[in-house]
C-alpha cells in the first residue's frame, strides 16, 4: 500500500494550529451542558454518605411535595427495569461479578453511589428537594484496605459472593512456552532485589464534569453525553434496556477531557435514561465536581510486590510481579482488564528470558477504578524503571548503564518478547543518547556530585525512565483472547460533497485530542483537498454510525489507517470518472497533486472535485457506473504499536523541608511518524505533567469510615504551571513496519514515562541518607520524613 | 472511631446516677442544642453547628439502648442528619460511673462515625470547632453553678487547653477542663448540677460527640 | 451544588448595609469577593438566609495615604493592592503576601477585607496584617469602632465582627526602617499555605532591634511567635543568632494535622520557614 500520494505531504507533518481550538476554548460550543430541549426537566441524584450500608427504608413522598418537584424514585421502584451495569472485560471464567444497580436498592457500597432521584423543573429545585428525601440506614462495616480486605473474616462488600476477591489472573512465560520459569530464574540468581511499590488512588479529574441529556420524545431516545465511547454506549444501552440499538441515538458532542474517566456506562447515564422513559419528557443531569471526585471511576490503586533476579554484571535473569488491584466497590466497564494491560509492560524495553505474573482484584469500600490516562501501562512502567534503579544502586552501575545491558538493540527488532509480544521496531539508544544530550547529563552528574561532598541542604537527583507502551488497542483476536467483549478495529467513511468539500466520518470519539485537525491534514493530502474543505464528522451513531471509539492511544494508529483505505477508495472510485471525462483509458491516468492527469499530458487534469460535480449531475457517465464517490473502511490491526521514549527529570530536594522542585525535565519520544507536531508536543506536555502530578502531588484519599477527604480540588492536589519545569521536548522516529501509516500513538506516553522518571530523581537525591523508596505522591512530608529517618523508606 | 474520655465529678455516684438520666434538666447547656422530644428510652433533638459561614443542623434521634443500675452504666446509641449538607453522624456512647469516695469518675466511650460533606473537609476547615463548642457548654456550666461573673467562667483557660492539637481520636482534655471548672467553682450546693453536667454530656452529647468529631478532623 | 435560596440585597452605604444587616438578623451573611464564601454556600455547609453584597457600597474600594499610614479600604481587591504603588512602597510585605494568595482569578476577585473577616488561619493575609500591627476600622449598628489585627482573630474562622458589623477599611502602618519578608509554603502555587510567616524586622547597626513574626496556619488564629520575637531582640544580625532565635518558632502553637501535613511537621516547618523569613527580611 502506498499511504503517501507521489507528491510531498504538504499536510502531514505540519504543526498546524487545531481548527477546532477556538470553539473549544472559548465554550461557544455544544458541550452536553449546553444542550437544551423545550420542556426539559433537570435530575438531582441523592448519593449515600456511607460507605457500606444497608437500606432499610426510602421515602420519596416528601420529595414530590417541594415545589417544582415533578418525579422521585428509588432504586427499589427502578429495581425492575434497571437491570446491572455491564462488565465488559471479565478477566477469567471464574470470575466474581456482582450485579452493578444504577441506583443501590438494598445496600449501598460505597459513599457516593446513588440511592435516589429527583426530578424537578429546575436543576436547582431538583437539588433543594434532595433534602426531603429520607432514607435510614443500617450501617455496616466497611473494608477499605486491600490486604485487610482478602484476610480471614473480613467484611464482605458482597456478601452473597463469599469472598472480596473477583479474580486472579496469572501470566506465566514458562507456561506460555514464551520464557523460562521465574522461580529457577531467582534461584540461580546472583542478585535478587525485592520491593513492594504502591500506586495510590487518582481522580481522572477531566475538565468538563459529565454530563447527559436524555430525549424519549422522538422516533429514536436521543442520548447526549460527555463520553469517550458514543458507540459502544448505544450498544450497551440496547443490551442493558431491552430497547431496540435501531431506536436510540447516542450523541458525544464536545466532550471536555476524558483520560479514561469516560470510558465507561455510567449510572448516570442509565439513571437520565430511566427518568426520562418515567417521565416522557427530555431530562438533564449534570454533575458537581464534588460528586465527581467522589463517584467517577477512580484509577491506579494497586499493590505490586516485585521480585527481580539478576547477573552481578546487570543481565536481569527474571522478573516476577504479583500485583493486588483495587476494584473498589463494582467492576467497571473495563475495570479488571487495567491491570491486563500492564501485564505484558513489566519487562518493558528489556529482554528478560523469564516473567511470572500474577495479578488479584479485589472489592472494597471505595469508588470503583477503571481505566485512567495508560491503564496499566503507567503502573507496569513505574514498577520496572523503579527496580531497575534499585539494580543499578545493588550494582554499582549507572542507571542508564543497567538498562543498556538489557534492553532490545535496535537490530533485533522485530522481537518477541517474554510475554509473547512482537515489538516491530525501536531505537532505545538513539532516544537516550538524545535525551542525555538535551538534558547536560554528565553535568548534573558532576553537579550532584559536588552538593553531596559540601553537605548542601539542596540535593540534586536524577531520574531516568525508559519506557514503551503498547499502543494502538488492539487486534480484535488478542481482544479476544483477553475475553475483551469487542473488538479493536476502527473505521472510517469520506463523503464527496457535490462541491468538492470533504465530510469525513470517523468511528474516534475526540475530546480534545484534536482529531479533526489531524484528520483533516491526512485527508488533504490523501485527496488533494484544501485541509479548509475538509469536515470531520465524529460522536453521533446518526452520522458516524461506526466506530469503536477513543482510548487506549488507539485512534490514529488505528482509525488513522482505515482512514487512509477509505481514502485510497475513493481516488479509485474516482479514476474512472476521470478517465471518462478526460477521454481517455483509465489505465493512461496518473493521480498525482489531488489531480488526474492524462500520463504525459501536464495540464487539463481533473480534480477529486470534478469529478464529485460530474458523479453529483450523473448526467455524462459511462454506462452501468454508480454515481457515487463516497466510501468506507474499516481496519483491524494486526499488531499493536510500540512507541518508547526516554525521560530523563532532574530534583532539586531541600531537605529541610522536604519540597521537590523539578529544575528540568526532557522528554524524547519515539512516536513514529508525526501527523502534526504541535500536538504530539500538546500530548507529550499533558501526558508528563499528569504522569509528574501523580509522582508529587495527586491522590485521592479515604478516612477510616470511608468518606473520601480529597473531595475538593482544594484537597485533592493538581499542579499549575507555576509548579512544573520547562519541559524540553524532542523527538526519535523509527520507522514502524507494522503499521502503514507509521505512527504508533502519542496520547499516554507522558503519563507513562515521567512518574517514575520523578520519583527516581527524589530517591536518587537522597540515596546517601540510605533512602530507596517514597511512596506516591511525594509530598514534602514523606519527603522530609524520608529524608531525616534511617533505612529510608517512608 | 474510637473516642476515650474521662474525668471526675466531686459528688457521690448514687447522686450522680439520679440526674444522669433526665434530660430536659440538662439539654439547654449544650450550645446549639434542643430537646424536641422524651419519650421512655428514646428522645429526638437537634444540634445546631455554627462556625463563621459555616452553619450545620442536625437532626437526630436516640435511645437508651441499656441501663444498668448496678454497674452504674448506660449505653445510648444517637444519630442524626443534616439534610442540606447531605451527612449523617452516628454515635454509641457507653459512660460509666465510678465511685470514688465522695467523688465520681465517668468514663465514656464513644463510637463514631461522621459521614457526608462535612466529614469531606481535609483542609482542616472545620478542624477545633469541638474546642469552640466545650467552651461554650463549660462556660454555660460554670454560670450555671457558681450564680452571676464567676471568675472561673470568664477565665481565658479552658479555651487555650481545648484548643490544643488533636491528631489522635483520644481527646480527653476537654471534659478535664470543663470538670475542672467545676473544681474551681467550688460551689456548695452543686450536687444536682454536676449531675446535670453529666447527663447532659453524656445524652445530649451523644448528639453532640458526633458533631464534635466531625469538626475535629 | 447550587447553593440553597437566599435573599440578595445591594446596599450602596455602608450605613445600608448596616441597616440590611440588622434588619436581616442572626442569620444574614456579608458577601465580598465571595472567593472564599461562595465555594462554601455551593457545597451547602452554609446556607445563611439572607446575603448582604457590598459590591457597590461607596468608598469601601481604594487605598490613600493617611499620615504614617496608608488606609485600604475593606472591597480593595487583592489584584489592586498589588497593583498600588504606595503599598510596595510603604508596606511591601503586604504586596508580597497578597501575591502568594490563590491565583490570579481569585485575586481579581477577592478582597483584602473579605480576607480578613472569613479569619481563615491558612490565608495568608491575617498572620500579615498581625504581623504589620495593622489597625481595622468597623460600622455596626452602634457607630463605628477600630480593632487592633491581634485582638481581631478569635477563633477558626471567626473575627471580632458581632452579627452587624461591617468591616470598613484596614490601617496599615508605614513602618518605615523595618525590612519585611513573607515566607510561604504550600504544595501548588494556588493553594493555601501550608504555613506561613509573616516578618518584620528592625536593624540597628549591626544588631537586630526588634522584630515582629506572625504565623499562617500554626493555630486556630493567625498568632505571633512572641519566643521568637523576644529572642530576636538585640541579638546581632547572624545567620547564627537567627537560627537560634527561629528554633522557638512553634513554642505556644496549635497547629492542626490534614492531607496535606501532620501538626509535628507543621511545627518543623515553621522553625524553618520563621529562619529563613527573618534572615530574609533583615538581608543576611
Amino acid at each position: 500500500m502506498t499511504i503517501a500520494p507521489d507528491r510531498p505531504a504538504a499536510e502531514v507533518g505540519t504543526a498546524r494550529r487545531r481548527k477546532e481550538d477556538a470553539r473549544l476554548i472559548t465554550g461557544r460550543t455544544l458541550w452536553t451542558e449546553n444542550v437544551t430541549l423545550p420542556g426539559m426537566l433537570h435530575i438531582a441524584i441523592l448519593r449515600s454518605p456511607f460507605a457500606h450500608a444497608r437500606i432499610t427504608r426510602v421515602d420519596v413522598e416528601p420529595a414530590l411535595r417541594e415545589p417544582g418537584v415533578v418525579a422521585a424514585f428509588s432504586g427499589r421502584d427502578v429495581a425492575d427495569v434497571q437491570g446491572s451495569l455491564p462488565c465488559a472485560w471479565p478477566v477469567t471464567e471464574d470470575i466474581v461479578l456482582p450485579d452493578r444497580p444504577a441506583v443501590a436498592v438494598d445496600e449501598v457500597r460505597f459513599a457516593g453511589e446513588p440511592v435516589a432521584v429527583v426530578v424537578a423543573r429546575s436543576r436547582a429545585a431538583a437539588v433543594d428537594a434532595l433534602a426531603a428525601v429520607d432514607v435510614d440506614y443500617e450501617p455496616l462495616p466497611v473494608v477499605l484496605d486491600l490486604e485487610a480486605a482478602l484476610a480471614e473474616g473480613a467484611p464482605l462488600v458482597h456478601a452473597d459472593k463469599g469472598t472480596n476477591k473477583t479474580y486472579t489472573w496469572v501470566f506465566d512465560s514458562a507456561q506460555a512456552g514464551t520464557g523460562g520459569a521465574v522461580e529457577a530464574a531467582l534461584a540461580d540468581a546472583e542478585v535478587v532485589i525485592r520491593r513492594r511499590y504502591r500506586q495510590q488512588r487518582l481522580v481522572p479529574a477531566f475538565m468538563e464534569p459529565r454530563s447527559v441529556v436524555v430525549d424519549p420524545t422522538g422516533d429514536q431516545v436521543t442520548v447526549w453525553t460527555s463520553t469517550q465511547i458514543p458507540h459502544i454506549l448505544r450498544f450497551l444501552l440496547a443490551a442493558v434496556t431491552g430497547t431496540p440499538e435501531h431506536k436510540i441515538r447516542v450523541i458525544a458532542p464536545d466532550v471536555g477531557g476524558g483520560f479514561g474517566g469516560k470510558l465507561a456506562f455510567t449510572p448516570e447515564e442509565m439513571i437520565a435514561f430511566l427518568a426520562a422513559k418515567r417521565v416522557g419528557k427530555p431530562v438533564k443531569y449534570t454533575e458537581s465536581r464534588t460528586d465527581s471526585i467522589a463517584s467517577a471511576h477512580h484509577g491506579r490503586d494497586m499493590i505490586q510486590d516485585i521480585e527481580l533476579a539478576a547477573r552481578r554484571d546487570g543481565t536481569v535473569l527474571g522478573l516476577k510481579v504479583n500485583l493486588l488491584a483495587n476494584m473498589g466497590a463494582y467492576l467497571g466497564l473495563v475495570g479488571p482488564g487495567v491491570p491486563l494491560l500492564g501485564a505484558f509492560m513489566y519487562n518493558a524495553i528489556y529482554k528478560f528470558p523469564a516473567y511470572r505474573f500474577e495479578c488479584s482484584g479485589v472489592f472494597t469500600n471505595t469508588t470503583l477504578t477503571d481505566a485512567y490516562r495508560g491503564a496499566g501501562r503507567p503502573e507496569a512502567t513505574y514498577a520496572i524503571e523503579r527496580i531497575m534503579d534499585e539494580l543499578a544502586v545493588e550494582l554499582g552501575l549507572d542507571p542508564i548503564e543497567v538498562r543498556r545491558r538489557n534492553w532490545i538493540g535496535h537490530e533485533e527488532f522485530p522481537f518477541t518478547t517474554v510475554c509473547g509480544l512482537s515489538y516491530d521496531s525501536g531505537d532505545y539508544a538513539a532516544a537516550t543518547d538524545r535525551a542525555k544530550e538535551l538534558f547536560g547529563y554528565d553535568d548534573l552528574r558532576r553537579e550532584q556530585a559536588e552538593r553531596r561532598e559540601r553537605g548542601d541542604p539542596v540535593q540534586l537527583g536524577i531520574g531516568v525512565s525508559t519506557y514503551t507502551e503498547m499502543c494502538g488497542l488492539a487486534p480484535s483476536r488478542v481482544l479476544g483472547s483477553l475475553r475483551f467483549g469487542a473488538g479493536g478495529w476502527e473505521s472510517a467513511a469520506i463523503r464527496m460533497l457535490p462541491t468538492g468539500k470533504v465530510e469525513v466520518v470517523t468511528g474516534t470519539s475526540p475530546h480534545g485530542q484534536g482529531h479533526e485537525t489531524a484528520w483533516s491534514q491526512i485527508v488533504a493530502d490523501q485527496l488533494g483537498v484544501a485541509f479548509e474543505d475538509i469536515e470531520v464528522l465524529h460522536g453521533d451513531t446518526r452520522s458516524a454510525y461506526k466506530g469503536l471509539d477513543t482510548y487506549g492511544s488507539r485512534s490514529l494508529a488505528v482509525g488513522g489507517i482505515a482512514l487512509v483505505n477509505a481514502c485510497q477508495k475513493v481516488v479509485e472510485k474516482a479514476r474512472p470518472v476521470a478517465a471518462h471525462m478526460l477521454e481517455c483509458d483509465v489505465e493512461d491516468l496518473e493521480w498525482s497533486g489531488g489531480q488526474f492527469r492524462v500520463r504525459g499530458v501536464p495540464e487539463g487534469g481533473r480534480s477529486l472535485a470534478d469529478c464529485a460535480l460530474a458523479v453529483f449531475a450523473a448526467h455524462d457517465l459511462p454506462d452501468g457506473m454508480e454515481p457515487n464517490l463516497d466510501a468506507d473502511a474499516v481496519y483491524d490491526p494486526v499488531n499493536f504499536s510500540f512507541p518508547h521514549g526516554t525521560h530523563l527529570c532532574a530534583a532539586e530536594v531541600d531537605t529541610e523541608t522536604g519540597r521537590v522542585t523539578l529544575r528540568g525535565y526532557v522528554a524524547v519520544d519515539d512516536v513514529g511518524r508525526v501527523v502534526n507536531p504541535l500536538i504530539v508536543e500538546g500530548q507529550v506536555h499533558g501526558g508528563v505533567v499528569q504522569g509528574i502530578s501523580q509522582a508529587l502531588f495527586e491522590e485521592a484519599v479515604y478516612d477510616g469510615d470511608g468518606n473520601l477527604l480529597s473531595s475538593t480540588f482544594a484537597d485533592y492536589t493538581l499542579p499549575s504551571a507555576a509548579d512544573l519545569p520547562d519541559l524540553v521536548t524532542d523527538r526519535t522516529e523509527t520507522p514502524a513496519p507494522g503499521h502503514p501509516l507509521g505512527t504508533k500513538g502519542v496520547g499516554e506516553a507522558g503519563t507513562i514515562a515521567a512518574t517514575p522518571a520523578v520519583v527516581n530523581a527524589i530517591v536518587d537525591a537522597l540515596r546517601p541518607r540510605g533512602v530507596n523508596d517514597i511512596q506516591m505522591p511525594c509530598t514534602p512530608e514523606r519527603v522530609w520524613r524520608a529524608a531525616h529517618s534511617q533505612g529510608g523508606a517512608s | 472511631m474510637r473516642l476515650d474520655h474521662n474525668f471526675t465529678v466531686p459528688v457521690p455516684v448514687d447522686e450522680a446516677w439520679k440526674v444522669l438520666l433526665d434530660l430536659p434538666r440538662v439539654a439547654p447547656c449544650m450550645p446549639g442544642a434542643t430537646l424536641t422530644g422524651v419519650e421512655g428510652d428514646a428522645f429526638t433533638g437537634t444540634v445546631k453547628v455554627k462556625l463563621g459561614p459555616i452553619g450545620l443542623t442536625y437532626q437526630g434521634k436516640g435511645r437508651f439502648v441499656e441501663r444498668d443500675e448496678a454497674a452504674h452504666r448506660v449505653v445510648i446509641e444517637a444519630s442524626g442528619r443534616d439534610a442540606r449538607a447531605a451527612g449523617t453522624a452516628a454515635a454509641t456512647v457507653t459512660a460509666t460511673l465510678i465511685a470514688q469516695g465522695e467523688a465520681t469518675r465517668v468514663d465514656v466511650l464513644t463510637d463514631l462515625t461522621v459521614t457526608g460533606r462535612p466529614a469531606q473537609f481535609g483542609r482542616g476547615m472545620l478542624a477545633d470547632v469541638s474546642g469552640k463548642l466545650i467552651n461554650q457548654f463549660a462556660g454555660c456550666l460554670a454560670d450555671t453553678i457558681t450564680g452571676p461573673a464567676p471568675s472561673a467562667a470568664e477565665s481565658p483557660e479552658p479555651a487555650d487547653a481545648l484548643s490544643s492539637p488533636v491528631e489522635a481520636p483520644q481527646a480527653a482534655a476537654p471534659e478535664v477542663e470543663a470538670v475542672d471548672l467545676l473544681r474551681v467553682a467550688g460551689s456548695t450546693n452543686a450536687a444536682k448540677r454536676y449531675a446535670a453536667y453529666l447527663g447532659g454530656l453524656v445524652v445530649v452529647g451523644a448528639l453532640v460527640w458526633l458533631v464534635i468529631r466531625l469538626l475535629r478532623r | 451544588m447550587i447553593p440553597a435560596p437566599f435573599e440578595y440585597t445591594l446596599p450602596s452605604t455602608v450605613d445600608e448595609a448596616v441597616r440590611a444587616l440588622a434588619d436581616a438578623g442572626e442569620d444574614a451573611k456579608v458577601l465580598a469577593g465571595g472567593q472564599s464564601l461562595i465555594p462554601l454556600l455551593r457545597l451547602r455547609l452554609a446556607a445563611p438566609s439572607v446575603l448582604v453584597d457590598l459590591g457597590a457600597v461607596e468608598g469601601l474600594r481604594g487605598i490613600r495615604e493617611d499620615g504614617d499610614a496608608l488606609v485600604i479600604g475593606a472591597t480593595t481587591t487583592h489584584a489592586s493592592v498589588l497593583a498600588d504603588r504606595l503599598v510596595h512602597r510603604f508596606v511591601p510585605l503586604l504586596a508580597q503576601a497578597t501575591a502568594t494568595v490563590a491565583d490570579r482569578q481569585v485575586r481579581h476577585r477577592g478582597t483584602l477585607g473579605g480576607a480578613l473577616a472569613h479569619a481563615d488561619p491558612a490565608g495568608d493575609l491575617p498572620a500579615t496584617v498581625v504581623a504589620l500591627d495593622a489597625t481595622l476600622s468597623i460600622a455596626g449598628p452602634d457607630g463605628s469602632r477600630t480593632v487592633a489585627a491581634a485582638d481581631f482573630f478569635v477563633d477558626y474562622l471567626t473575627s471580632a465582627l458581632g452579627p452587624g458589623e461591617v468591616l470598613v477599611a484596614v490601617r496599615v502602618p508605614k513602618r518605615e526602617g523595618w525590612s519585611t519578608h513573607y515566607e510561604k509554603f504550600n504544595r501548588v502555587a494556588q493553594a493555601w499555605a501550608t504555613v506561613g510567616v509573616a516578618a518584620a524586622v528592625r536593624r540597628d547597626n549591626g544588631s537586630i532591634a526588634e522584630a515582629r513574626v506572625a504565623l499562617t496556619n500554626m493555630d486556630v488564629m493567625p498568632v505571633r511567635a512572641a519566643a521568637v520575637e523576644e529572642a530576636l531582640t538585640g541579638v546581632p544580625a547572624t545567620a547564627e543568632a537567627v537560627a537560634a532565635a527561629a528554633e522557638h518558632a512553634a513554642e505556644g502553637t496549635h497547629p492542626t494535622g490534614d492531607l496535606s501535613a501532620s501538626p509535628e511537621y507543621r511545627a518543623h516547618l515553621a522553625r524553618v520557614l520563621t529562619r529563613r523569613a527573618v534572615l530574609a527580611a533583615a538581608g543576611i
